[in-house]
């Protein structure tokens, strides 16, 4: 039992990652219908950022500042800076093949994600890092709740990630930016003879979701993993499996798909092996596709009669 | 009379200074004959620039520049070295392999790890090039007969595996231990030696695999999954022959966070002071810390490779390999001959080190396998404030 609590936990907290970053993969695709194959990068960029906070402010061994401001300063500053960086690659890179055949853009963001990824190789090197986070956040910070044991980063992440998830959803469904964007995602042609700003709409849901994947990469680092620029690649296709399970261009299904895989990927590792856990997340991806391609959330394209 | 002897005496002075200048010319220029047809190129393969290693592959690079610095000034030739990243990864070590080979180098440094000799043993064969490796461990790689020009420095894991296993058994006691390889050929090469040692000692082996290749929120979640799942309580050592340093280190911090206690045992892949740096852990490696060391040619070295990058006792036996190479050309330059492949190659099988003469502490010469004579690994305790303390291996 306490195993099957534990394994819970783990599920739990990765699912939450995995729907930060599924939740851009969805609302990327809901207003322009692009598989934005780059997003697991920002991800990786946002860890990045959190890494060279910690070492400006004196390195995980002596922080000059109290350790909840560099958490603060970690977050904000990669929201806001994988937001913009998310805005620019919009512009640059996505804007200028709005309306040219759906291959284009897809193979710009495969190019996109091998810049990202090259980009911090040639900046930063190799060298794998670690936020190293036992050195300012102790072990002995932790709850353990009959045998089963919980660190204070796991209830952060999923505590931060449950906050962001409710705002999204507030956000989306009682702003007139999240009317804005709903109804782009419906109808784009539409929403501009209504006099609504496509361009900055877009824009504006490229830099929301590219935020939470910057969150998510500083989350991942709080949680001591190693940090390299090839992290992106493999959280980037459990993310996007994620978001095809919950239903891609549904923030709802982005929400709940980053559960079922978080918890299937927890479920195999510790019952089955964790050689299998890949093996199976993608096995659903598949599945998902074959039985029910719209997925959970999703609603079956209409056919004209 | 006078003005003869001041002509004769003069014609004399001319002659001596035409003697001198023509002599010390003709020694430059057949010292620079000399340096040109002693002048070639090897190369260097290290995972310096990519994938989880990076940190060791400077080492292994740095210490490599080093060796190539030092012996062209020992030995007056001109060795040109070439550098090539291969990520720790058969398919990237097979496409910067073909290039070395098509580059005319006469013989190679490395590889790294043991997955990639495997890959590119073949392709040296055909080309008949030598290559030493300062830390491909795994046993087959010179048993199987499919690598007839790979050569190692260090002890194969025929003998670390026994080493650990032996030591564990005798210094830490256990009576259960948990064992988790990364499904690469080096870490399920160790478990094979090591499994059987610590069942005929009436340890109960618990055996575990995980995706070595897995990286960020995957990696947490298995790593989160061996320590909450398969490490059970009876189990005091963990033992993770991994090439990843950090990933070692994640598990290390996994555990802790999890309020569990069992000693960790980590193999010459996880030995990266600075990034696997759980306290009270081992790390067994094939070369020794001379960073204290008081010999002259060990302080040489430690001074030496500063100007290249910070020292490592992981990439220390590269110097080593580097050196072998090294003096493989020369011999074969005094010898009167132009360095090539296959005289190179021969000299290399003929290598006589005196302990005295190389930072590994031993003499290097090899079997007609390729692997080191009389190889020994070394065993050091990481300590509360990350530092590795060698330890004695024999238990």
């Amino acid at each position: 039992m306490q195993i099957f609590i534990q394994t819970i936990v783990t599920g739990l907290v990765t699912g939450c990652l995995y729907a930060l970053i599924a939740l851009g993969y969805s609302m990327v695709y809901g207003v322009l219908k692009l598989l934005n194959f780059a997003h697991g990068d920002l991800y990786m960029v946002g860890a990045f950022i959190g890494y060279y906070i910690i070492q400006w402010f004196g390195g995980s061994s002596a922080l000059i500042i109290p350790v909840w401001l560099v958490i603060i300063v970690m977050l904000l500053v990669s929201a806001v800076a994988v937001g913009g960086l998310g805005v620019a690659i919009e512009r640059f890179a996505y804007r200028p093949l709005r309306d040219a055949p759906r291959i284009a853009p897809l193979i710009t963001a495969l190019g996109i994600s091998f810049i990202l990824e090259d980009s911090v190789l040639l900046l930063f090197g190799g060298y794998v890092r670690s936020y190293n986070t036992p050195s300012f956040i102790p072990y002995s910070a932790s709850f353990h709740i009959s045998g089963v044991n919980i660190s204070s980063m796991q209830v952060l992440i999923v505590a931060l990630s449950v906050a962001m998830m409710a705002g999204l959803f507030v956000l989306v469904n009682r702003t007139l930016f999240g009317k804005s964007m709903r109804a782009v995602a419906s109808d784009r042609e539409a929403a501009e003879m209504l006099g609504i700003n496509v361009n900055r709409t877009i824009a504006m849901t490229f830099f929301v979701g590219s935020a939470m994947a910057g969150v998510a990469g500083v989350m991942s680092g709080l949680a001591n993993e190693p940090i390299s620029n090839i992290i992106g690649f493999l959280a980037g296709l459990k993310a996007f499996t994620a978001a095809v399970v919950g239903g891609i261009g549904s923030i709802p299904g982005a929400m709940v798909g980053g559960l079922v895989i978080g918890f299937c990927e927890a479920f195999s590792a510790s019952y089955i092996s964790s050689q299998y856990s890949d093996l199976i997340v993608f096995g659903i991806l598949i599945a998902t596709m074959l039985i029910r391609p719209q997925g959970i959330f999703g609603t079956p394209p209409l056919q004209k009669v | 009379m006078k003005a003869r002897r001041l002509f004769i005496g003069a014609l004399g002075v001319m002659a001596l200074a035409s003697v001198t200048i023509f002599g010390a010319t003709s020694s430059a220029h057949v010292a620079k004959v000399a340096a040109a047809k002693c002048s070639t190129s090897i190369s260097v393969e290290a995972p310096y620039a990519t994938g989880p290693a990076t940190q060791q592959g400077l080492e292994q690079l740095h210490f490599a520049q080093y060796a190539v610095a030092a012996d062209n000034k020992a030995f007056g030739i001109h060795v040109s070295l070439g550098k090539n990243d291969t990520g720790l990864n058969p398919a990237l070590a097979t496409t910067v392999t073909n290039s070395v080979v098509a580059s005319g180098a006469v013989a190679a440094v490395g590889p790294a790890g043991s997955q990639e000799v495997e890959a590119i043993g073949p392709i040296y064969a055909k080309a008949g090039m030598a290559f030493i490796s300062g830390s491909a461990t795994n046993s087959a790689l010179t048993t199987s007969g499919a690598n007839p020009t790979f050569f190692r420095v260090v002890a194969p894991d025929a003998v670390q595996g026994p080493q650990d296993a032996n030591y564990i058994i005798k210094k830490l006691k256990p009576k259960a231990v948990l064992i988790i390889d990364d499904e690469e050929a080096y870490s399920t090469g160790l478990v094979s030696v090591m499994q059987p040692i610590l069942a005929n000692a009436g340890i109960t082996v618990n055996h575990q695999s995980y995706n070595g290749t897995d990286t960020g929120a995957t990696l947490q979640s298995d790593m989160s999954s061996l320590v909450s799942s398969q490490l059970n309580p009876s189990e005091t050592v963990v033992i993770l022959p991994w090439q990843s340093a950090p990933n070692a280190n994640l598990f290390a911090t996994t555990m802790a966070a999890a309020g569990k206690t069992a000693t960790i045992f980590g193999t010459d892949g996880t030995d990266s002071p600075g990034q696997f740096v759980a306290s009270g852990a081992y790390v067994s490696n094939f070369g020794p810390d001379i960073s204290t060391s008081k010999s002259k040619l060990d302080k040489a070295i430690v001074k030496g490779v500063a100007k290249f990058g910070p020292y490592g006792s992981f990439g220390l036996p590269t110097y080593a390999a580097t050196d072998v190479l090294m003096r493989a050309i020369a011999s074969v330059c005094k010898a009167g001959k132009k360095p090539s492949r296959s005289n190179v190659l021969a000299a290399v099988k003929k290598t006589k080190i005196p302990a005295g003469q190389t930072p590994l502490g031993l003499n290097i010469a090899f079997k007609s396998d390729g692997d080191l004579k009389n190889g020994v690994f070394y065993l050091f305790h990481i300590n509360a404030k990350g530092t590795y303390v060698p330890v004695p291996t024999k238990a």
